[in-house]
């Protein structure tokens, strides 16, 4: 959807729902949202909603750190030691390799 | 995505193009194959096994091992494979008196650089012995634990395999195949003489003979580990990676026995006459196996006959019991089950009524004409273990053939054995027959060496299988002997504890030589001859090859040709003709009414021979006791995947197995695609070419219609243009 098109208020409004949806485990939508709305909060000129815009962007961007860091760390220490937990080991994972530990 | 956004002309040249590639591709993916590989016809590999601790055999990668081709000439060229060759991984070819344990363990260590070995099985047996099995074989399933005598443990006495190097119970991080020295292989050498020699030490420039290897297996760790994998129920796919190993043991009773009702049985006491069926080597399902499974089971089968005509006439107070074990080589797996059978009440007798053991073990080489009588000390020194009287009653029988039985003549502990496992149980006065009086005579113990040459049957030239079949060898005559101790001995005990008068000549007469001739034959020859034939179901014939009898295990859902075999053998020689109708046999029944005959006794319809005039058999029906008693080991029931008590072996499983050879270029030039699914072969690399084009040609279709679209006006630039830029 071009951005451009669309008036101030709409732009605050989208804002704002990919922000609150984030918060439902999605951060994804946080990512959408830092992405797209990046030129919007810092880039343009000043207007009036800017500001709100700015905030939310901003805490999109922390929240999807956050869960990029929690995530990350998670992954790597279950791939690295997913081969010593044995029984518990094989229970949370999906797909088990064939032939390796 | 970048060459698409275009005007009219240049998008339409690329269409053009991936179009003639579109074509190209489909037609010549499998020729181009058939001119770079050269598959091999004859693949034995060497497969994983697991059990409770440890995981033994090899294991190649999914997609293959690929190596350049070496042979290796020396011991000393192994320090060029593992350091100085210029071209890891390399694939080294062996001739077998290089497949020594020094040899497998150095490149074992340097297996970054050993993509797999493949070693060439010789026409002829080498002349010093070779055993790849262990040194003291299933040392930690038999009797002697630390519990029952730790002075006894371990082969702390004696040890039974000193030709033992324990490859078998090696693990390997590469493959390693067995190839026939054939003109296959040949072809594999001439590969390496004209593109892998170093001449004059200059080294090889690519192009290089390589040989790829596959024998992925999908267990890993240990039997608990994949038995776990096998139960679990929420992933995606589902997959089975081992299967135990086990099939049946194959039992008969001189006097019929109530089979449908288990548990102890009043006023019965039982002689178990018992012998060992299976064996194994290095390689998967090649277990020759002569001098130590088939020299024993011979003997017993040919003892069993010979009792059937002698009991017909006055039957025994005492019942023998003939039991051929199953899966013995891995530490016990059909006699532990028959105990426990019996100890659950889940067999036909129970342990209070077994009266004795008597096994025939390795008899076969008699290499200078004695046997010799194992029994167990420690529980020889309880009185009640009347041991004294069953040595007694064998040696008299012997002094009459000629063949001379002793005792080892110092304390030693009981060889490898069935009888062990029964010991573990209760004490039970036993004897086993071999024909070493200390170590073992056999010098190829469990290993592919093993074979008819190794027991001298061998036979004038120009002989056709049919007169083969009825040649009468010398190994027959020796096997006979044994046999007629057995009978003889029995016989004394059981028949004539009345009056001991012994008529020997008569019971001469009821030999036959050629029976164990003719078994002789088909288990270590050719097991599709015509006397087998006339002894099996009509359905069985498929079965029977023209190779001999693979004697490994196997795994439990599968009923090994040899088990059959042997069933139906007994059958014949301890049972008698039934005159009934096909179906009636067929369903277990003396008439339609019948319906007790099946509790006592078994029927099989056999074939027969055909009549002189006509080609067609004329089958018949035989009444026998033989019956098949499952021979899988307890651990598997009682689900305890780490029991030291019992076996735990299994299998694993694999996909493919296969190998082929093929010039390799340079490294530079190889192409590797990271990303390899596990569930698709993907032999034809166009098949991911395919893949790409298709993605770029939808690519350009979308860019026609953005371009088409926005220029008429009549779509607004949504979406999919903008993602396009």
């Amino acid at each position: 959807m071009n951005l451009e098109r669309l008036p101030n208020e709409e732009k605050l409004s989208l804002c704002r729902k990919y922000y609150l949806g984030g918060f439902a485990f999605l951060p994804f939508l946080w990512l959408v949202n830092v992405v797209w709305f990046f030129k919007e909060a810092f880039v343009k000129p000043v207007y009036s909603e800017q500001l709100q815009i700015k905030t939310y962007v901003k805490r999109s961007a922390l929240g999807l750190l956050l869960w990029v860091t929690v995530l990350t760390t998670w992954i790597t220490i279950f791939q690295h030691y997913r081969a010593e937990w044995g029984e518990v080991g094989d229970y949370l994972s999906f797909t088990i390799p064939l032939g390796i530990p | 995505a970048a060459t698409a956004r275009s005007s009219g002309r240049a998008s339409g040249q690329i269409r053009k193009r991936i179009g003639s590639y579109f074509s190209f591709a489909g037609v010549g993916c499998n020729s181009v194959e058939k001119k770079i590989y050269v598959h091999l016809n004859y693949t034995v590999p060497c497969v994983r096994l697991l059990n409770a601790t440890h995981q033994i055999g090899c294991q190649s990668h999914l997609s293959g091992n690929v190596g350049v081709l070496h042979v290796l000439e020396s011991e000393e060229n192994v320090d060029w494979v593992l350091r100085s060759g210029p071209n890891p991984p390399y694939l080294v070819i062996l001739e077998s008196p290089l497949f020594t344990r020094s040899i497998m363990m150095k490149l074992k260590n340097g297996s970054s650089r050993v993509a797999g070995v493949a070693v060439v099985a010789p026409s002829a047996n080498p002349l010093e012995g070779v055993s790849p099995h262990t040194t003291c074989p299933n040392e930690n399933t038999g009797v002697y634990t630390e519990n029952y005598d730790p002075s006894l443990a371990h082969c702390n006495v004696t040890v039974w395999n000193p030709l033992g190097s324990g490859l078998s119970y090696e693990q390997f991080d590469f493959p390693i195949f067995s190839l026939k020295d054939d003109n296959d292989t040949q072809v594999i050498r001439q590969c390496y003489m004209d593109h892998n020699r170093a001449v004059n030490g200059s080294t090889p420039q690519y192009p290089l003979c390589a040989m790829q290897l596959y024998s992925h297996m999908s267990a890993v760790t240990d039997t608990a580990t994949c038995m776990r994998r096998n139960d679990i129920n929420f992933s995606i796919s589902p997959e089975m990676v081992c299967d135990p190993l086990g099939d049946y043991n194959v039992w008969a009773s001189t006097r019929p026995i109530n089979n449908t009702a288990k548990g102890h049985k009043m006023w019965e006491s039982v002689v178990i006459a018992a012998a060992r069926l299976d064996s194994r080597s290095f390689f998967f399902e090649v277990a020759p196996g002569a001098e130590s499974g088939v020299s024993g089971f011979v003997t017993l089968l040919a003892a069993a006959h010979a009792l059937r005509n002698a009991t017909q006439e006055a039957p025994p107070n005492r019942t023998i019991l003939y039991t051929f074990f199953q899966g013995e080589t891995f530490d016990y797996i059909g006699s532990s089950r028959m105990v426990y059978d019996m100890q659950n009440n889940n067999f036909a007798v129970d342990l209070d009524n077994v009266h004795s053991v008597l096994e025939i073990g390795q008899v076969g080489l008699r290499a200078d004409s004695r046997l010799w009588l194992h029994s167990d000390p420690v529980s020889r020194k309880n009185d009640s273990v009347n041991v004294r009287k069953l040595i007694e009653s064998l040696q008299t029988a012997a002094k009459g053939l000629n063949v001379s039985v002793n005792e080892p003549g110092f304390s030693q502990p009981l060889p490898p054995s069935s009888f062990q496992r029964f010991l573990r149980a209760r004490p039970i006065p036993g004897v086993v027959i071999e024909d070493h009086q200390s170590a073992f005579t056999n010098r190829f113990y469990e290993s592919m060496y093993d074979n008819a040459e190794y027991l001298n049957i061998s036979y004038p030239p120009n002989l056709t299988p049919e007169e083969q079949l009825v040649f009468v060898t010398d190994t027959a005559k020796v096997l006979l002997l044994i046999a007629n101790i057995h009978h003889v001995h029995v016989l004394l005990n059981q028949l004539y504890k009345a009056s001991p008068r012994l008529p020997s000549d008569s019971l001469f007469n009821m030999f036959s030589v050629p029976q164990v001739t003719r078994m002789l034959y088909g288990f270590l020859i050719r097991s599709n001859n015509s006397w087998f034939q006339q002894r099996i179901p009509p359905d069985f014939m498929s079965h029977l090859t023209d190779r001999p009898t693979n004697f490994y295990v196997g795994v439990a859902q599968q009923r090994s040709e040899l088990t059959h075999l042997v069933q139906y053998l007994l059958a014949n020689l301890t049972g008698s003709t039934a005159n009934i109708s096909q179906d009636n046999c067929q369903n277990q029944r003396e008439d339609e009414k019948d319906k007790e005959s099946k509790h006592m006794y078994s029927y099989v319809w056999v074939q027969g021979a055909a009549p002189p005039n006509s080609t067609k058999r004329e089958g018949f029906c035989v009444r026998s006791t033989v019956r098949l008693s499952k021979a899988l080991s307890p651990a598997f029931d009682l689900r305890d995947y780490t029991s030291k008590n019992y076996s735990t072996w299994t299998e694993s499983r694999w996909k493919s197995i296969k190998g082929r050879i093929f010039l390799v270029a340079s490294h530079d030039l190889e192409v590797n695609f990271p990303f390899t699914p596990q569930r698709q072969h993907m032999e034809c690399r166009f098949n991911l070419h395919l893949c790409f084009m298709n993605f770029l040609r939808f690519l350009l279709t979308m860019n026609w219609l953005c371009t088409h679209c926005r220029k008429s006006g009549k779509l607004d630039a949504g979406i999919h243009c903008s993602f396009l830029e």
